[in-house]
């Protein structure tokens, strides 16, 4: 049995912690995000045959500071950022904390995650931001933790990642 | 200008010979870059030189390094590895100059050493210290008092009843779960999230509340739970405890997780998340678990044990108390005592006291009086302990007057005595023979000076008198009747005395006759006789008096009869008194 520790990263209210909530049963409450600051929680994946237990550290984001704890990020195996696709703002938080992910744990996998993909109407990442991102080699999924779409695919993705590694 | 330079030498090689001509080409090259040349040469045995290179970089290494430092880390990570192997070599080759390089530095790791030793220690009192004040402290000290341990002992006998649920071993750098073993019979949440948890605590706790870097949680407490984090460089053991562990425990887990350090290291340093190769561990860690066991076998084998200093006090309070009780006891027993034989009449306490853990009494004692003996069993007081000396004297109190002369008296029942003003009285009726020998004793006897016998009778006068007959007659002879009234005068004093000692009266009157005339007719002459005196005497005493007359006529004669006289004697009644007890 491999396990690998990843962290869900991303500012306050994009989303992470639905997202985790979409992918596994937690035994912590919401109520460790206040406190700590993170919440851990556990997922089996199978990837290639090979079974993978993902710990997932969601790490709270934050609103006013620049900066996040990043004593949470040490081992970890790769990462998910998480943006708001209906507000712009985060993607750009995303990116900041992802060059300080980089700066942190050095250069592991990572999936940039824009979720609330439901909100159609109120979209406001346009493709040509994706396709810039893309062509940077950044992995961009769609996500929506409301309907579940590209959830597991998400996770999935980045276990393969870490398997490649 | 080639010419005056020339001194012919050149003149004649430039047209003949091409060595002539190199010659002069060098010749040329001389004149032209002559000082020039020299500095190249010089400068190219320098660059050859390593004596000069050496001496050269040594002038500018220290500045060099100390630019270098200032631009970036390069030159330390560079350095790392030669400066640990030069290191880690000249340990091994003599490692006196690390020693004494460490030696300031010792001194305060130590203190903090001792620093922290001392901590587990306060907490081991504040908790015996709670202990004390809560009512299982009250249960405790009751069972202290109960089993005669120290209170101290106790509480860490219920202290030490720990036991360790989990013990969890995780990697650092991850916070991923390497090995969890659980103590039979406890529950445990999913380990894996527990173990990232537990880390993410203690970096929260780390970079929340510490500034330093070596300042770790170590513990955590949760009601009767307790978690301990030992530390090693790539890997943390974290205890589940419950209950109270003692500080042995935790060398067992420093112990413990440096061991998993030693056999382990590579796989620890290169862990990618597999913790396959950590299952061998399992035994080190369940090491963990056992560790109670063997405690609370210590504990259970100390219960046993007793403290000989604490079973010694204890004896001798314990006969302290009972020699004491029992002093207390004989003084107030002896005391007593002492007060009895005071009120003791015919005894005279003159020297009472205790000497040499024995008591002693000397006094008077009247030879008449109780025994001291007898009062001092009875006082419950051991003989074998008592010293008595008693000086025999007379006591001139009544009740010994009156003992004294009953003692030499020797009184006949019908006689009861009295002692009154030193006058002995005597009362009732005896023999006239103890009445004579009563009147000359008397005088010496110690303190009694005469007798009175107002009440005392002489038993002869009733008894000695006959009243006398004309022959062949059953009426008395004239001249009879003075005698017959004195006996009726005296024989109801007699009653009146014998009712006064609570004695009934038996008067037996016997008739009798002389030797003449035939015998049938004697017999109811005798019988007549009597039966004439006793109707005589029932008509003058009072009808009420319950005295007793028997009368009966006797064929044996009073006296033999030699002369008329005796005849005459013969011709009579008498009278025998017979006294008993009054129902």
């Amino acid at each position: 049995m491999i396990q690998k520790k990843i962290c869900m990263l991303g500012a306050s209210a994009v989303g992470k912690t639905s997202l985790v909530k979409r992918f596994v049963e937690s035994i912590y409450s919401d109520k460790y995000h206040t406190t700590v600051g993170v919440k851990i929680d556990k997922k089996q994946v199978q990837v290639r045959e090979q079974e993978l237990t993902l710990l997932l550290w969601d790490i709270e984001g934050s609103e006013t500071k620049q900066d996040f704890r990043k004593s949470y990020l040490r081992g970890a195996s790769g990462y998910l950022v998480v943006a708001d696709g209906t507000r712009n703002d985060t993607l750009y938080k995303a990116l900041e904390i992802q060059t300080q992910a980089q700066e942190t744990i050095g250069t592991v996998p990572y999936i940039l995650l824009f979720n609330k993909a439901d909100l159609v109407d109120q979209w406001s990442i346009t493709d040509r931001e994706i396709a810039a991102l893309t062509d940077k080699n950044w992995q961009v999924i769609k996500t929506s933790a409301k309907t579940g779409v590209g959830v597991e695919e998400a996770f999935l993705r980045l276990a393969q990642k870490l398997m490649e590694t | 200008m080639i010419k005056p330079r020339s001194h012919g030498v050149l003149d004649e090689a430039l047209p003949t010979d091409p060595p002539d001509d190199d010659e002069s080409m060098a010749e040329l090259r001389s004149l032209l870059l002559g000082p020039a040349e020299a500095r190249l040469a010089e400068i190219h045995s320098r660059l050859t030189d390593p004596q000069w290179q050496l001496k050269e970089v040594s002038h500018i290494l220290p500045a060099a390094i100390a630019v270098r430092s200032r631009q970036d880390d390069e030159l330390l990570e560079a350095l790392a590895p030669t400066l640990t192997s030069a290191i880690e070599r000249s340990v091994r080759k003599n490692p006196q100059p690390l020693v004494d390089a460490i030696f300031p530095v010792m001194g305060p790791a130590i203190r903090k050493a001792i620093a922290s030793a001392l901590n587990g220690m306060v907490q081991s009192l504040n908790q015996s210290l709670s202990h004390s004040l809560s009512v299982q402290g009250l249960k405790w000290r009751l069972e202290a008092w109960r089993t005669g341990k120290s209170f101290a002992e106790v509480v860490l006998l219920h202290t030490l009843l720990y036991r360790v649920e989990q013990v969890y071993l995780i990697h650092k750098e991850t916070g991923l779960l390497l090995l969890h073993v659980v103590a039979p019979n406890s529950t445990a949440q999913d380990a894996d999230m527990v173990s990232g948890m537990l880390t993410a605590i203690q970096d929260f706790v780390h970079d929340s509340f510490s500034g330093q870097e070596g300042d770790q949680l170590d513990q955590l407490q949760v009601g009767e739970l307790t978690v301990w984090i030992e530390r090693g460089p790539h890997a943390v053991l974290a205890g589940v405890i419950r209950g109270a562990a003692p500080q042995e425990l935790k060398e067992i887990f420093q112990a413990t997780i440096e061991n998993i350090h030693l056999q382990y290291n590579e796989a620890l340093v290169n862990f990618t998340g597999d913790a396959a190769r950590f299952e061998a561990a399992t035994l080190l860690l369940e090491d963990c678990l056992q560790s109670q066991f063997e405690m609370q076998k210590q504990a259970s084998g100390s219960r046993r044990r007793f403290n000989p200093l604490l079973i010694i006090t204890c004896v001798i309070l314990l006969a302290l108390l009972l020699w004491g009780f029992f002093a207390f006891r004989n003084a107030r027993r002896w005391n007593a005592f002492v007060e009895k034989l005071k009120s003791e009449p015919g005894i005279i306490v003159i020297d009472a006291g205790e000497l040499q853990g024995k008591y002693f009494i000397s006094g008077l004692r009247d030879p008449l009086a109780r025994d001291p003996q007898m009062i001092l069993q009875e006082a419950n007081i051991d003989p074998q302990n008592t010293i008595s000396r008693w000086q025999p004297f007379q006591a001139m109190n009544p009740e010994f007057l009156l003992a004294r002369a009953e003692q030499l008296l020797d009184p006949p029942a019908t006689v009861q005595l009295k002692v009154d003003n030193n006058t002995l009285e005597a009362e009732g009726f005896a023999d006239p023979e103890w009445i004579s020998e009563t009147r000359r004793t008397v005088r010496f006897i110690p303190g009694l000076n005469e007798l009175r016998e107002d009440n005392l009778l002489d038993l002869d006068r009733i008894e000695k008198p006959m009243l006398l007959f004309p022959l062949n007659q059953t009426q008395l002879l004239p001249g009879q009747e003075g005698k017959l009234r004195q006996l009726v005068a005296d024989i109801e004093r007699l009653h009146t005395l014998a009712l006064s000692m609570n004695k009934k009266v038996r008067l037996e009157i016997t008739g009798h006759t002389d030797t003449s005339g035939p015998e049938t007719r004697n017999s109811t002459l005798s019988q007549g006789r009597a039966e004439t005196i006793a109707s005589e005497l029932n008509a003058r005493l009072p009808s009420d008096s319950p005295l007793k007359i028997a009368y009966f006529g006797s064929k044996e004669k009073l006296r033999e009869e030699v002369m008329e006289v005796d005849r005459a004697a013969n011709r009579s009644v008498t009278f025998k008194i017979i006294l008993s007890d009054l129902q």
